[in-house]
């Protein structure tokens, strides 16, 4: 990693930590009503207007446009459309790993609203950290992020591939 | 490496929590510039890994107090031998790893089915009584299945918080145990107090698994939960010294495996008793006309289609799970604590702040007290329950630190030299909470994972944390907790978990 990168993440990071010591979210901030892989026939379908479009770019660095509802995590969209992003979601939304890691655009990082402690501990051990990272799973479509575009790490989330030296 | 970390933190002036990742991307940049030699020098096998010859290996471990000083070769080894090296742990060969770098080297390529280890006695038990295995035993997609099950009601933010009334509840009788424990001494002081902090684990783990009270903290402490608790305590001995002792040492000492087969038919047959009684009286319930809202772990895994053999070893598991880690980390943080008590007042301080006027804090008030969080992770940094995890990648090999790892080999991952390594935390042997809040130290991330990390990582994570957060607020707000005016110091030993070596007596004063 640049140095001129690992200042930008500096400056991310303290963004982060004014807006998580202020608020303090409490230990719950969930969607709504995540559902069970399992079950997920039994959910109606919404009208296509009130969905809102989600633009992935994966590991690879291709575009992958979906329509996705208002209250679904963005790990959520992924398993509900059978998006293949390798390793992604080990834990099921349990927060207890960070292959969901996702990086967003300044802007948008911006309106996501406070992280959680829990989230921030999780992130740390995230590979490829940026100063925009996320964890999917604790993202939740909104109205306003229609369009949004949503970033994978370009290292594979795990280290097979590689000299195993990251 | 050290010296570009010190001229950045001079160029930049670096403080406050974004100071880590920063000095970790340093970290990693010259890590890599560093592999990048890695790479073209050939990668090495297992022969040309360091590590003490099995003889002197086997004396350490049963001449010299080695199977409870685990936790202390683990510094001696890396001492000796670097990041990594090889030893034989009984009949089984193990790559030690000991540095956090590389300990994420194998949780990143620990695959979709973590195993911890494919030989241990615990398994060796299961078979031999035709047992099902629980969270801890299982593997693959048995494991999946309730890894996935569990967690949902486990881990996600939301569904732990729901505790927080039945855990007050236990904390409640804690305290007035407490209260009862001192008075019976002229000076207020509770004489191994590790001793009720295991009934008020095992209060705590049964509240949630059954959502029924079973009189750990009563007066008159119920005769099976002493025994429950004993047995926890002997099978944790027994399981190093039964998989230590090869088989030949078995033919000739068949005591500690047969002792370690009593302990776990005892624990077998508690959990059982407990689970058929709640299920009976669900029944009755339903018989009756009564609507019944379960909302317990128990009731979660009888619904699930899950045959009654893998209920009774998951909740045998996870009622053990619970008892050694709550009670040595409560433990160790009023034995800290009260040897600190400039810390004890702040922290007492930011619990009265948050509360204001009540005296019974919420989940949602733990979430606002950083202190709090920051003293648990040093607790969890010094003394971490599980001093040394493993894996085992049981499908391909894998390259950690310059060595090929053949498949199937047990890779043990050194925790506690990680924690307590002065490259990774400054005065590593002290407490000082206060390093977790400034964040200032660079640290690497892997450096202190005490719940570790990953699907496979402790399914009891947040429940433990929000109970210890609500046990800890309580006794601050109801005791002044001083070291025993006769007391010393105490040491951790190893005992599979990390404890204390001797008893932790404290001094507590009614405020």
């Amino acid at each position: 990693m640049s140095l001129s990168a690992a200042a930008r993440r500096l400056a991310g990071w303290s963004v982060v930590l004014r807006s998580s010591s202020r608020t303090l979210p409490p230990l719950s901030r969930e969607c709504v009503q995540r559902r069970d892989i399992t079950s997920s026939s039994v959910v109606q379908p919404l009208r296509s207007e009130n969905k809102v479009t989600v633009n992935f770019i994966n590991r690879d660095g291709e575009k992958i446009t979906v329509k996705a509802s208002p209250g679904e995590s963005l790990l959520d969209v992924v398993v509900d459309q059978e998006l293949d992003f390798d390793g992604f979601g080990a834990c099921e939304g349990t927060l207890a790993c960070s292959t969901c890691h996702v990086i967003f655009k300044e802007e948008v990082y911006k309106q996501l609203g406070p992280i959680s402690d829990e989230e921030m501990d999780m992130l740390d051990l995230a590979y490829g950290l940026t100063d925009t990272s996320r964890l999917g799973c604790q993202i939740c479509l909104t109205k306003s992020l229609d369009g949004v575009t949503v970033r994978l790490p370009e290292a594979v989330a795990d280290i097979r591939q590689s000299d195993g030296s990251a | 490496m050290s010296l570009g970390r010190k001229m950045l933190q001079q160029v930049l002036r670096v403080s406050g929590r974004s100071a880590g990742p920063l000095l970790r991307g340093v970290d990693r940049w010259v890590d890599s510039l560093g592999s990048r030699q890695v790479e073209d020098s050939r990668v090495k096998t297992l022969k040309e890994m360091p590590g003490p010859s099995v003889l002197g290996f086997v004396w350490d471990l049963f001449a010299k107090r080695g199977l409870s000083r685990l936790h202390q070769l683990q510094l001696e080894g890396r001492k000796k031998y670097g990041s990594m090296w090889k030893a034989s742990f009984g009949p089984i060969l193990t790559v030690h790893v000991a540095e956090p770098e590389l300990i994420e080297q194998v949780l990143r390529q620990e695959g979709q089915h973590p195993m911890r280890s494919d030989l241990s006695s615990w398994k060796d038990y299961r078979n031999f009584r035709g047992h099902g295995y629980g969270l801890l035993t299982a593997e693959g997609e048995e494991w999946q299945s309730v890894r996935s099950l569990l967690g949902k009601h486990m881990l996600r933010p939301k569904a732990v918080e729901a505790y927080d009334s039945t855990l007050n509840s236990v904390v409640t009788d804690l305290i007035t145990k407490l209260g009862h424990r001192r008075q019976q001494h002229p000076d207020g002081v509770i004489n191994d107090i590790a001793g009720e902090f295991y009934r008020f684990g095992l209060e705590g783990i049964s509240s949630v698994l059954f959502e029924s009270r079973i009189g750990c903290l009563d007066p008159i402490i119920p005769e099976e939960t002493e025994q429950f608790i004993q047995s926890i305590n002997t099978m944790f001995v027994m399981t190093l010294l039964t998989m230590a002792m090869p088989a030949w040492l078995h033919r000739l000492f068949p005591k500690p495996w047969q002792t370690f087969c009593q302990c776990w038919d005892y624990m077998f047959q508690f959990a059982k008793g407990h689970i058929d009684q709640r299920l009976k009286e669900e029944k009755e319930k339903l018989a009756s006309g009564e609507e019944v809202q379960g909302r317990y772990l128990t009731y979660f895994l009888s619904r699930a289609g899950m045959p009654m053999k893998s209920v009774y070893s998951n909740v045998t598991e996870l009622l053990l799970a619970g008892v050694d880690t709550i009670s040595s980390t409560l433990s160790w943080s009023l034995y800290e604590l009260s040897r600190h008590p400039e810390v004890q007042s702040s922290l007492r301080a930011e619990v009265l702040r948050v509360m204001g006027d009540r005296r019974v804090p919420t989940a949602s008030d733990v979430a606002s007290m950083p202190l709090m969080k920051a003293v648990v992770k040093e607790i969890h940094r010094l003394y971490p329950v599980i001093p040394g995890n493993a894996r085992v990648i049981t499908d391909r090999s894998i390259k950690v630190g310059g060595y090929l790892i053949p498949k199937n080999t047990l890779i043990t991952l050194c925790h506690y030299a990680t924690s307590r390594d002065p490259a990774q935390f400054s005065d590593p042997d002290s407490f000082v909470p206060q390093r977790w809040l400034n964040r200032d130290e660079g640290n690497h991330p892997y450096a202190s994972v005490p719940f570790g990390v990953g699907k496979r990582s402790c399914i009891g994570r947040r429940i433990a944390e929000l109970e210890l957060y609500l046990a800890l607020s309580r006794i601050l707000i109801h005791f002044d907790v001083k070291p025993d005016p006769e007391g010393g110091v105490v040491n951790p030993m190893t005992r599979t978990l990390l404890v204390p070596e001797r008893e932790i007596n404290l001094q507590f004063i009614q405020r």
